[in-house]
């Protein structure tokens, strides 16, 4: 089976410090994989550069059957490879549905076509579905950190995304918060087939979602294992 | 809601409908170019607030498309002989390539560099300006330097009333498009990349095209105001492009509130009206809008609106609000993880 | 008359070793403040107009006109930084536009009480060296002041009363949990910076024409400065003004005056473009 998205030989360098060296690693279509590592250990480098906010000093990102090793975060965006942030930057004047409105809009495949004011439809259902509905006139400035997470998957799903990449997105949540999340992506993965990389530290909860988990440790991929 | 959106726009349409009477109470000629003057530099400030406020791109060159169409209006009817309206049609164009120009420069750069190249950039215009003459054909004059460069207009004097009525018309089309363009769907992108970068690329914005983008436009209607203004004054001078009146712009944008376009155009109608009335020296002027825009700047750091949004909102804000507003407010505007 | 090539080079010695003074007070602003300081130019303007305020009344001397001009912008600076530049440094607009409102607000407040044309501060006789070359006593003494003081604050920032201003220009969080009272610290280092603005500014007033717009081409030249060469070594901003003060005395004696100061725009626009990320992000910290 083709990989969805593959790495191969994937090292980078802060400086003196090197933080990958040769990694690879593929996921399959609609597969679910996760990736552990402890602290320190170059997940969100790994992730940078596999979302394109970074480029590897060697090595080559795929994505189905596509180079994109130097494509930056927003035509990979656009190619369906969605991430979320550890720590959101929100748009501190936008509205919570002007904020998805603008993923909507960029998202789509092809540009330039704006969606009109009252066009309600994808904005208002993503909303419903993250639990976002009832604060969607809230400037994002105002929202608490649970809302936070739950507008970034909104804003990671509004472009159909065919690869979600989620760097530690459950990491202090409250447990209702964490149970509606994971339920949601449980869901994305079971009806739309996304394929997902979650980055996190917490052994249990990678198991119960993932049926691969990757560990990272000493700069490479040490332990691949089948849950 | 509609109600309510309704009656907000009445205020503007009350504020049309008295400028549209002040001619009739018969004032003089001077106050009637005040104001006359005073409508072009709203519209400056308001295409400023496209860049500066909508795009959040700190421009402090916005005098060079301003200037930039005034000087292109000049020499293209007195030099080139071009017939007055495509003149000022290929000056606005002009200016909207100049401030793509500006935007595919400034592109890379966070904050306060974009405000500083912008600076540089407008600041070689001027110098450009004060540096170089031009010799009409026929008479053999020598144009330019600080004397600027006449427009020939085809008109001989223009009435004040004409001139009045005319400007005041340009503001409402001008502001009613930018209006418009901050309220479309790239206005909305733009709003997002001003407010996070970061979040507005993983969505998917090629944050390039559009500071770009709104480079172009505010440009454009910028070029246009100084268009008009080389039509109302007969002359592209230097000053048209001096850092002065960049500054100016930011001023009016600041006390009226970034980002809402019709806020810079009440701030500029106002002070502009208020300094010039009481027939100030320049200088004084300039010290006047510096004074005023410190003042601002050190009680509403984070910008007017958002300030009063504060206000209005605390008595009935949701508790717990208070701490991510903090972190939103204190964003430094460039984010890279 | 002999090649002007000599004359040229001395003077942009001496011009580029004072405005060396006013570039590492920049620095100093960009690293302890962590603050781009727009309204720098301005203060080196104050300094010449002090310079010639002392000379109309008859006190021609560097010796006294450098320090006079320090003490003024330092209050003067201690002034802006407490009252707008630390409350609003966190804010990327209010900043660069506050702090060039600042310095229009200097040049208009020069422009109304000395006036908009060119003033000139008689230096007297200068010696005539060999080959013909006039070497103006301003000029060496200025030179020499601003080396002496250059040198002066690279042991400070080497030696231990130093040592707060090189904590806080690494961490601020850890200079304050050490105890220091970095909010002063800042507004002390903003006020030292503006008195060494201004210093210069004095040193180099006679050597040309002292206007209310004077200060803007040292204020790019010190941009430059601080863009190529960061914060950490004096003596490469030393060298470097140098450089660009013979550079610009060059472009000024063969092209004319003006474009030396369109040069260090042109340098400005073209270092931004092409090194976006070449500079330290100033105040905001990346996570």
């Amino acid at each position: 089976m083709n990989a969805l998205l593959s790495a191969e030989g994937i090292t980078k360098s802060f400086g003196a410090t090197q933080v990958l060296s040769g990694i690879a690693l593929s996921v399959a279509p609609g597969e679910p994989v996760g990736l552990f590592g402890p602290n320190g250990s170059g997940k969100t480098t790994l992730v940078n550069i596999l979302s394109g906010l970074l480029l590897p000093d060697a090595g080559a990102v795929r994505f189905d059957g596509k180079e994109i090793t130097r494509l930056p975060i927003d035509a990979r965006y656009r190619l369906g490879i969605a991430r979320t942030f550890q720590i959101p930057h929100p748009y501190p004047a936008l509205s919570v549905r002007e904020a998805v409105r603008v993923a909507l809009d960029a998202g789509k495949r092809k540009e330039g076509e704006g969606t009109r004011e009252d066009e309600e439809g994808p904005a208002e259902d993503l909303l419903a579905r993250t639990g976002l509905f009832n604060q969607r006139f809230l400037p994002c400035a105002r929202l608490s950190q649970g809302c936070l997470r739950r507008l970034e998957f909104a804003r990671a799903l509004a472009c159909r995304p065919k690869l979600l990449i989620l760097d530690e997105i459950f990491s202090a949540l409250s447990a209702a918060d964490e149970g509606d999340l994971t339920a949601l992506l449980r869901a994305a993965n079971r009806d739309d087939g996304t394929a997902f990389l979650l980055v996190s530290h917490n052994p249990p909860l990678l198991k119960s979602l993932c049926r691969r988990i990757l560990v990272l440790d000493e700069r490479r991929i040490v332990r691949e294992r089948t849950t | 809601m509609r109600n309510a959106a309704a009656f907000r726009g009445g205020w503007p349409a009350a504020g049309i409908g008295l400028l549209l009477l002040f001619p009739l109470s018969s004032p003089d000629a001077f106050f009637l170019d005040v104001f006359t003057t005073g409508f072009l530099l709203a519209a400056f400030a308001a295409s400023w607030d496209v860049v500066g406020g909508v795009s959040g791109q700190i421009t402090l060159g916005h005098a060079f498309p301003f200037g930039v169409a005034a000087y292109a209006c000049a020499l293209l009817t007195s030099l080139a002989g071009w017939p007055l309206p495509l003149a000022v049609a290929a000056a606005v164009l002009l200016a909207a390539a100049v401030g793509a120009g500006i935007g595919a420069l400034s592109a890379p750069l966070a904050g306060p560099f974009v405000a500083l190249l912008t600076l540089a950039l407008g600041e070689i215009a001027h110098e450009a300006a004060v540096g170089n003459t031009f010799f009409s054909g026929p008479g053999g004059y020598a144009w330019g330097g600080e004397g600027g460069i006449p427009v020939a207009l085809p008109w001989r004097d223009a009435s004040p009333f004409s001139s009045y009525y005319a400007a005041l018309a340009f503001l409402c089309l001008a502001s009613y498009g930018m209006l418009r363009f901050s309220r479309s769907g790239a206005g909305l992108i733009l709003r997002a990349i001003a407010g996070s970068p970061i979040t507005a690329q993983a969505s998917g914005v090629p944050i390039a095209r559009y500071k770009r983008l709104g480079f172009a436009v505010g440009s454009a209607f910028a070029g246009a105001a100084g268009a008009g203004f080389a039509l109302h004054v007969g002359r592209a001078t230097a000053t048209d492009l001096s850092l002065e009146l960049s500054f100016q712009a930011a001023t009016f944008a600041a006390v009226g509130g970034r980002g809402t376009i019709v806020g810079p155009i009440v701030a500029a109608l106002v002070l502009h009206v208020l300094f010039q009335g009481l027939s100030l020296p320049p200088s004084a002027r300039v010290l006047l809008y510096a004074l005023t825009l410190l003042v601002t700047l050190r009680f509403f750091p984070g910008g007017v609106v958002g300030t009063a949004r504060d206000l209005a909102s605390r008595p009935g804000g949701k508790e717990g609000a208070r701490s991510p507003r903090r972190r939103g407010r204190n964003r430094s505007g460039e984010g890279t993880p | 008359m002999t090649s002007p090539l000599p004359q040229v080079l001395l003077d942009g010695l001496f011009a580029g070793g004072t405005y060396a003074l006013m570039a590492a007070g920049m620095a100093l602003i960009l690293g302890v403040v962590k603050v781009i300081n727009l309204s720098h130019g301005a203060f080196f303007t104050l300094g010449a107009y002090v310079a010639y305020a002392l000379a109309e009344r008859g006190i021609v001397s560097p010796i006294a006109a450098a320090p006079i001009a320090a003490v003024i912008a330092f209050a003067f600076g201690v002034f802006l930084a407490k009252s707008f530049v630390n409350p609003v440094r966190n804010h990327p607009f209010a900043l660069p536009v506050g702090t060039l409102a600042c310095a229009l607000l200097f040049e208009q407040a020069a422009q109304m009480a000395w006036g908009p044309h060119p003033l000139s501060i008689e230096a007297g006789a200068p010696w005539i060296g060999p080959g013909g070359l006039v070497i103006r006593r301003w000029g060496v003494i200025a030179f020499l002041s601003s080396a002496a003081l250059l040198g002066g604050l690279k042991w400070l920032l080497s030696a231990r009363p130093g040592l707060p201003l090189r904590l806080i220009a690494e961490d601020e969080e850890i200079a304050g949990s050490l105890g220091m009272d970095v909010e002063a610290i800042r507004y002390l280092t903003f006020g030292g910076a503006c008195a060494m603005a201004a210093a210069a500014g004095a040193l180099l007033s006679p050597s040309g024409a002292v206007t209310p717009t004077m200060g803007r081409a040292p204020l790019l030249l010190s941009l430059v400065v601080v863009i190529v060469a960061g914060m950490d070594s004096v003596a490469v901003i030393f060298l470097l003004s140098i450089g660009l003060g013979i550079f610009g005395n060059a472009c000024a004696w063969f092209l004319s005056p003006q474009w030396s100061y369109v040069a260090l725009l042109a340098a400005v626009c073209l270092l931004l473009s092409t090194r976006p990320a070449g500079i330290v992000v100033p105040a905001g910290r990346r996570d």
